[in-house]
């Protein structure tokens, strides 16, 4: 159309130029105003073409670019209309996408596990979603406006250190972590909302942690009391590496082995295990590297080489089917050891007492059965221990009444049911195994533990068999002792007695002249006093247990009569072999006299259907090689052989010990008796037997190196008439009557005193007179008096040579049988004839004793 | 995909946009289902601002490859 106006408004105008008319002048211009009114409107086509292309963002349109026809026929604004429809259709599609990440992130904020808060510059709520809500504020709905720290701290103002303030300065996050919140524990990241190069607001982001927290502070909690319980223990806890050295070791772990934290990192289990101990390490070795695990007993070395024994157990610790190490717990137990040790040495040394105490041990337990037996259990109930434990007490410990035969209750039972101690009857019989009965004594007592509970009993037990015999043959000892003691004392009345009487015997037949029915009478009862005389010295002899008073005498006489005297009424005999030139012997009569007694009483005892008893007595010397029992020199050897049943060999060596004995009413004293006075009198005795074929003892007396006064003792010589003076002391009346009479009519001049004090005064008076006593006899006990013994070392201190004759019936006295230590010159048994004192004196005053 | 090459080189802006904008409007359907690319060469360094920040902004993809004396400019729907 614009073509059109431009090119046919100018030709059909110019084709009619001349003709004016009002047409077309109108016409003319009409056409200009259209002209005008198009070039109006396509330049407001091409300004707002300008307009579109700089929306587009391009230059406009330079009027020389495009005629307006072309401009028409290309279209800008059609094309940039489509342009336009194009950019709006992409709009719209950026615009659904967007709000559909509106929704998306709408989705997120509403459905995050964690508050979220959007704020603005000013610290107002912007947004928030629902767990921020159930974090802060459940009970409410907060609108936007408000302000952060009123609803999240419950401040009226914001803190001036409020991390969030920064954010807006610096324009970086900010991250709080265990922030404590309204009694809850948050990790809160804030992060800048940055808006057109300026931060607009911030996104908070709240990590509820609580539970983290308190788990945490459960689990810290938990490894502080599992620390607490390790630390604190007494054990000794350690953990090793794979290596040896230790990666953990508690408090008590320290203080045993005495090391420091600071040295445990140069040290390995190898250096507090003992050195010498190879197969302690390897067993170490074997845990941390190998596959043993468990209880474990080693000693350990302490820092200053203590040595410890430790117990416990160890644990290998692996990871990923790796071995790390091991763990280990021990205990010391040094001391327990040592205590088990003692504990063990006392068990050790209460079972060696107990196998060789000399009584019979059992314990039962409660219900009386046997729970141990020593050796001499075992000995006396004919049980052995393996056979005894178990058994109840009744079936092992069987015992009845010596009485009555009856069983007994059993002690142990007793005991189990009162709970005391109980002793047992002393004629209790038990019964061993093989029915042996055997006498015990015994007692029994609960066993208590520390709470006084009977835990069971202990019987303690001995045979007492033999111990009953001993007591029977003490009690028989003691009866004879008695008896002694009661017979010497009778001895000695009686000796003072018969003295009187033979004194006066021997002065009636002085008086009465040779011949007579009275001589005869006299005679009589002199042989009566003098077998009184003999029993005496049996009696003195049964009693006394003292030194012999040791003469020297011929034997054969004494041999003969104590013989004869033992087979009276025996239906066995006597033969005795004496050589002419036996030698005499150096013995106390009255002793010797017994032996031989005894002795054959026995052969005549070994012979009870009667036989001979062989007797002979030899001179024998022992030449100094042969020096065994008996020392060397002379001897008088007596021999006594029977033909009788002789003596087993087992007795042999018993036959001396006092109470042994095979006779029914044997006191077991007769040769023991012997033996002792053999042995007094430095002999010694022999026996030799054969069972069946009779029993030979020899006796071996020391025989008198001075053979002088040959004969029998028995036989005094008729004495010479004596003279001299002598003082005679004696408490008897009768004997210093008796006595005295006998002196004077042996011829001597006497004087008589009843005391000591009575015999030191007339010694002295003769003294002083020059009228001096040439013997003075003197009795050995003065009762309530001065006596012999004092007496005499009175008179030694006034005359050491005033010779002095002791005078007694107790021949047994220690002074009768040493005189000569006291100082006496000769010993006098009463009783004595008048020819024993003419004698005595004779030999003292002619010095002879002296 | 086709590719079709549209030669404005000698053309001066704007009339390189709008031809460029004819075009894309001209391949609209086939550029949205992805059956076309178009290339423009020009030499116009102007229409390597004003072609790719229009294409853009109706939702297109556009690279920008120099060529000696000419550039491509490749239009596509991602």
């Amino acid at each position: 159309m614009a073509d059109m106006l431009q090119n046919g408004g100018e030709s059909g105008l110019t084709g009619r130029k001349d003709s004016h008319s009002p047409e077309v002048e109108r016409l003319q211009r009409e056409n200009e105003d259209l002209r005008q009114r198009y070039a109006e409107s396509v330049q407001y086509i091409r300004s707002k073409i300008n307009q579109l292309l700089t929306v587009m963002g391009t230059a406009p349109l330079r009027p020389e670019e495009l005629d307006d026809r072309t401009l028409i026929e290309l279209d800008p604004i059609g094309i940039i209309s489509g342009s336009f429809s194009q950019v709006l259709e992409h709009l719209h599609e950026t615009n659904e996408q967007l709000k559909a990440a509106n929704n998306e992130i709408q989705a997120i904020f509403d459905a995050a596990g964690m508050g979220i808060l959007v704020i603005d510059r000013s610290m107002k709520v912007v947004a928030y979603n629902a767990k921020l809500k159930d974090q802060f504020f459940p009970e409410r709905d907060v609108s936007e406006g408000f302000a952060c720290h009123d609803m999240i701290c419950n401040l009226s103002s914001p803190l001036h250190e409020c991390p969030f303030l920064q954010v807006f300065e610096t324009g970086k996050s900010v991250r709080q972590m265990r922030w404590k919140l309204k009694g809850r524990y948050f990790d809160v990241v804030g992060a800048p909302i940055a808006n057109l190069g300026e931060i607009s607001g911030i996104v908070i982001v709240y990590m509820d942690i609580t539970e983290r927290v308190l788990a945490e502070e459960a689990l810290r909690k938990s490894e502080e009391r599992y620390r607490d319980l390790f630390e604190n223990a007494n054990d000794l806890v350690q953990s090793i590496g794979p290596d040896g050295s230790f990666q953990y070791v508690n408090r008590a772990w320290m203080e045993t082995m005495g090391y420091g934290p600071e040295e445990l990192s140069s040290l390995t289990i190898f250096d507090v295990l003992y050195p010498g101990c190879s197969e302690c390490s390897s067993e170490f070795k074997d845990i941390v590297f190998g596959d043993k695990e468990g209880r474990i007993e080693t000693r350990f070395f302490t820092k200053d080489r203590r040595e410890i024994i430790v117990e416990g157990n160890i644990n290998a610790v692996f990871e990923g089917g790796k071995r790390l190490g091991a763990r280990g717990i021990f205990r010391d137990i040094t001391e327990r050891k040592k205590a088990e040790e003692i504990l063990a040495s006392e068990r050790e040394r209460l079972a060696v007492t107990l196998r060789s105490i000399g009584d019979g041990v059992i314990t039962t337990d409660t219900a009386g059965r046997i729970t141990l037996m020593n050796k001499m259990g075992e000995d006396l109930t004919g049980w052995s221990q393996e056979e005894a434990v178990g058994s109840a007490i009744t079936d092992v410990f069987r015992i009845i009444s010596e009485r009555t035969r009856t069983c007994c209750e059993n002690p142990v039972e007793k005991v189990l049911k009162d709970g005391n101690v109980t002793e047992l009857m002393s004629n209790t019989v038990l019964i061993t195994k093989d029915g042996t009965e055997r006498l015990i004594s015994d007692s029994v007592a609960p066993i208590r533990d520390r709470q006084s509970r009977i835990i069971g009993t202990v019987l303690v037990f001995r045979d007492i068999t033999e111990r009953r015999k001993m007591e029977e043959q003490l009690m028989n000892a003691e009866k004879i002792d008695s008896l002694g003691v009661l017979a010497g004392g009778i001895a000695h009345d009686f000796n003072n007695l018969l003295n009187a009487i033979m004194g006066n015997i021997d002065l009636a037949l002085l008086s009465s002249g040779r011949g007579g029915e009275i001589q005869e009478n006299l005679e009589r009862a002199e042989k009566a006093a003098l077998r009184a005389r003999d029993l005496t010295t049996q009696l003195l002899t049964f009693s006394r247990g003292g030194a012999p008073i040791r003469k020297t005498a011929s034997i054969t006489e004494l041999i003969r009569d104590s013989a004869d005297f033992a087979l009276r009424g025996s239906n066995s005999r006597a033969q005795f072999i004496f050589p002419d030139d036996l030698w005499k012997a150096v013995i106390d009569e009255g002793q010797i006299s017994q032996v031989v007694n005894n002795l054959v009483l026995n052969a005549a005892q070994a012979m009870p259907q009667g036989g001979t008893v062989r007797i002979s007595a030899h001179n024998i010397e022992v030449p100094s090689a042969r020096a065994g029992e008996l020392k060397p020199g002379r001897y008088v050897r007596i021999t006594v052989s029977d033909e009788g049943t002789g003596i087993p060999h087992e007795h042999l060596k018993r036959i001396f010990e006092p109470y042994f004995t095979t006779k029914i009413k044997g006191s077991g004293l007769g040769l023991a008796t012997s033996y002792s006075i053999v042995r007094s009198h430095e002999g010694s005795i022999e026996v030799e037997s054969d069972v069946g074929r009779g029993t030979t003892i020899r006796v071996y007396l020391p025989a008198s190196l001075s053979q002088k006064g040959k004969g029998d003792l028995d036989v005094l010589p008729v004495c010479p008439p004596g003279s001299g003076r002598v003082l005679l002391m004696d408490d008897e009346d009768i004997i210093r009557q008796t006595t005295g009479l006998m002196l004077q009519r042996l011829g001597y001049e006497v004087e008589l005193a009843a005391d000591g004090r009575e015999t030191l005064d007339k010694y002295k008076e003769a003294l002083s007179n020059g009228r001096r006593f040439d013997a003075v006899i003197m009795d050995l006990t003065i009762p309530g008096g001065i006596g012999g013994r004092e007496a005499m070392e009175l008179l030694r201190g006034i005359d050491p040579s005033v010779r002095g004759i002791v005078s007694s019936g107790y021949s047994s006295d220690a002074v009768m049988a040493n005189y000569r230590q006291y100082g006496f010159a000769a010993v006098l048994a009463k009783p004595y004839r008048k020819d024993e004192l003419a004698a005595v004196l004779q030999e003292v005053l002619s010095g002879g004793a002296a | 995909m086709q590719n079709i090459e549209i030669d404005i080189r000698g053309q001066v802006c704007p009339s390189t946009l709008l031809f460029a904008l004819k075009e894309i409007n001209a391949h609209n359907g086939e550029l949205r289902d992805k059956s076309v690319i178009l290339s423009f060469l020009t030499d116009n360094r102007d229409a390597v601002v004003t072609i790719p920040e229009s294409a853009s902004n109706m939702g297109y993809a556009v690279s920008v490859t120099k060529r000696e004396g000419y550039y491509v400019i490749e239009v596509r729907k991602d």
